[in-house]
C-alpha cells in the first residue's frame, strides 16, 4: 500500500532524508522508530503528500504522491505530529468538515462521524469547541479525523503523545483493530509501543533507514548481546569445559568469587535460540550446585541504541 | 465542487465564530454611516457620489483585516497540513476561501443599504447610479479580497499579511494620480488602466463599462491564480 523507493529530501543544501526505501503492506502495522529530529515527521509528510520528495518516488495505493496526491489522499488517513484542529469549531462541526472534504457521500456522513466518535471515545465532547479540550481529547479528535472516510492507509505521527495510560491502551486497540485489514505506519519513540502493536519496525536516524525487520528479527540479528550469566559452586576448569560442550554456547568467562570457595561467576555468550538457558541449567545443576541463572535478552532499547550508535559511526566515517 | 463547498462552509462558520469578522463589519458600517451622514446632511446634496468614494477607500483598509487570517492562520495553527493532505486540489482551497470572503463582503454591502432609507425618504436619488455604484463597490471589494488572500498565503503572520496588503491596495488606488507625470503616452495609459480609483469612478458616475468590470475580474483572477500556484509550489 505504501512504497518508498530511494526517497531523499533536501532543503537547500541540507539533506534531511537519504535514499530511504521501504514498503508497508495491507494488514500490516509498521513502527517508525527514531530519536527526535531523525526524519520521521518529514518522511510521514512526504507519504501524506504535505511535501514532495526531492528525488525518489513515494506511492500510496499505486498513486504517485508527487503528481496524484489529491487522488491518493482519498485512501490516506493522516494524523500529523501536532493534531491539526480548528479551535473555534466544535468537534462535530470539525469532523463534518473533514468528512465533506474527504468526499464522504452526504447520506453516509452522519454514520461515519458516529463511528469515529465511538472508536475514539469522543461522546462526551461532541458539542464542545475544540479550544476547550484537553490535550488527550485533542489528540483523539486528531485520530478521529484520520479515521473518517474509508482510508486504506493510516499514517500516525506519535498517536499516543499526551494521552494518559488508559487512553493509550484504548488508542492502541483502535490502531490494532484498524491494522488488521489496512496498512498502518506509526511513528513513535516509545519502544514498548512498537513491541506491543507493530509487526515490523523501521529504525531511522539522521535521515537514514538503518534497519527494518520484525521486533523478534531485530533481536535475533543482535546475537552478540545475548548472554546467560550464572553462579555455580564448581571447579573453574571443569565448569568451563562443560559449558563449552553445550551446542549454542560460544564463549565462557569464569571469575572466582573472593572469599567463598569454588563459587564461580560465569558469563556465557550464546546463540539467540530458544531453550538455551534450560540446557545450560541441566548441564550444570547435575554435577554441581547452581545458585543463580539469568538469560539476558537484548531489549528493543539496546537494539535501537546500538543501531543509532552505528548510524552515527557510519556518518562520521562518511 | 464538493471540496470547494466544504471549505466555503468551514470559512463561513469560522467568520461567525471569531470576533474579528464582527469587528470588521462594525467598523466598516460605522465608517460608512459617518461618511453618509457627513456627505448628505452637511452638504445637502442627495447623491451617493462622495459616499461611494469614501466607502472605496475605507474598503481598501478594511478588506485586508478580513483576508489576513485566510492562510496565515492555517499556517500558524498547523491546519495547513490537514488541508494539504485532504483530497482537495489547491484551487479548491483557494476558491472556497475566496467565496467565503466574498460572502462577507456581500453581507457588508447589503448592510450599508440602511443608508438608502433616509435618502429615498427625504430625497430623490437616481437609482441606476446607486446600483452601478454598488456593482463597482462589490467588484472593487472582490479584487481587494483576492489580493489580500494572496498575501495571506505568503506569511504565517496575520499582521504582516495585512501590513503588506494595505499599502499594495492603496498603491493601486492612488496610481492613477501619477498618470499626468508620465513622459510617454504608454505609461500614462498604463497608470490609468491600473488605477482602482479611476475604474471605480466610472461606476460612481453611473457607468458600468465592460472594461472596468473586466479589470476588477482580471485582477481577482490573477491574484487567485498566483495564490493557487504558490500553494502548489510550496509543497
Amino acid at each position: 500500500m505504501i512504497a518508498l523507493e530511494s526517497v531523499s529530501k533536501r532543503y537547500g543544501s541540507k539533506t534531511i532524508i537519504h535514499e530511504v526505501s521501504f514498503q508497508v503492506g495491507k494488514g500490516e502495522i509498521v513502527g517508525f522508530l527514531g530519536p527526535n529530529g531523525a526524519g520521521k515527521t518529514t518522511t510521514m509528510r512526504m507519504i501524506a503528500g504535505f511535501t514532495t520528495a526531492t528525488s525518489g518516488r513515494v506511492t500510496v495505493g499505486g498513486f504517485d504522491m508527487a503528481t496524484q496526491n489529491a487522488e491518493a489522499a482519498r485512501s490516506i488517513g493522516y494524523l500529523p505530529e501536532h493534531p491539526p484542529l480548528y479551535d473555534v469549531l466544535d468537534v462535530s462541526t470539525f469532523l463534518r468538515f473533514v468528512a465533506k472534504a474527504k468526499g464522504v457521500p452526504r447520506d453516509e456522513i452522519a454514520a461515519n462521524i458516529e463511528r469515529v466518535i465511538a472508536a475514539c471515545r469522543l461522546e462526551a465532547v461532541v458539542r464542545r469547541e475544540i479550544y476547550k479540550l484537553s490535550k488527550g481529547y485533542r489528540q483523539r479528535v486528531g485520530l478521529a479525523q484520520a479515521l473518517l472516510g474509508k482510508p486504506q492507509v493510516l499514517l500516525l505521527d506519535e498517536p499516543t503523545a499526551g494521552l494518559d495510560p488508559g487512553q493509550i491502551q484504548e488508542t492502541r486497540e483502535v490502531i490494532r483493530a484498524f491494522g488488521e485489514n489496512h496498512a498502518v505506519l506509526l511513528s513513535t519513540h516509545i519502544l514498548h509501543e512498537v513491541t506491543l502493536i507493530c509487526q515490523r519496525v523501521a529504525i531511522i536516524h539522521d535521515g537514514r533507514l538503518l534497519a527494518i525487520d520484525s521486533p523478534a528479527g531485530l533481536r535475533q540479528a543482535s546475537e552478540q548481546t545475548n548472554s546467560v550469566s550464572l553462579e555455580v559452586s564448581a571447579p573453574a576448569d571443569a565448569l568451563r569445559d562443560a559449558l563449552l560442550s553445550i551446542a549454542g554456547v560460544n564463549a565462557v568467562t569464569v571469575r572466582p568469587t573472593a572469599g567463598r570457595d569454588l563459587l564461580q561467576r560465569v558469563e556465557c555468550q550464546v546463540d539467540a535460540q530458544e531453550g538455551i538457558e534450560a540446557r545450560i541449567a541441566r548441564a550444570v545443576a547435575g554435577p554441581w550446585q547452581l545458585h543463580r541463572l539469568e538469560r539476558h535478552q537484548p531489549t528493543l532499547e539496546n537494539i535501537f541504541l546500538r543501531y543509532v550508535g552505528q548510524g552515527a559511526q557510519q556518518k562520521e566515517a562518511a | 465542487m464538493n471540496g470547494v463547498l466544504a471549505i466555503y462552509v468551514k470559512e463561513i462558520i469560522t467568520y461567525f465564530r471569531s470576533p474579528i469578522a464582527y469587528f470588521v463589519v462594525a467598523v466598516f458600517l460605522l465608517g460608512t454611516g459617518y461618511f453618509f451622514v457627513y456627505n448628505i446632511f452637511l452638504t445637502g446634496i442627495g447623491t451617493m457620489d462622495q459616499t461611494f468614494q469614501n466607502m472605496g477607500v475605507l474598503l481598501l483598509t478594511v478588506m485586508p483585516v478580513l483576508t489576513m487570517r485566510l492562510f496565515s492562520a492555517e499556517y500558524s495553527a498547523r491546519t495547513m497540513e490537514l488541508l494539504t493532505t485532504l483530497p482537495l486540489k489547491a484551487w479548491q482551497i483557494v476558491l472556497g476561501k475566496y467565496l467565503g470572503a466574498v460572502t462577507m463582503l456581500l453581507l457588508m454591502t447589503v448592510a450599508t443599504g440602511i443608508n438608502l432609507i433616509p435618502l429615498y425618504l427625504y430625497g430623490n436619488p437616481e437609482t441606476s447610479t446607486i446600483l452601478s455604484g454598488y456593482i463597482g463597490f462589490v467588484l472593487l471589494g472582490m479584487a481587494c479580497l483576492a489580493v489580500g488572500q494572496f498575501f495571506s498565503a505568503l506569511t504565517q503572520n496575520q499582521i504582516v499579511a495585512a501590513l503588506i496588503t494595505v499599502p499594495v491596495l492603496l498603491s493601486f488606488w492612488f496610481i492613477g494620480h501619477l498618470r499626468s507625470f508620465q513622459p510617454t503616452l504608454f505609461l500614462q495609459s498604463l497608470f490609468t488602466y491600473l488605477s482602482f480609483a479611476l475604474h471605480f469612478g466610472d461606476f460612481i458616475r453611473g457607468l458600468v463599462r465592460s472594461e472596468a468590470v473586466s479589470f476588477y475580474l482580471i485582477v481577482s483572477a490573477i491574484a487567485l491564480t498566483l495564490n493557487t500556484s504558490y500553494l502548489q509550489w510550496r509543497r
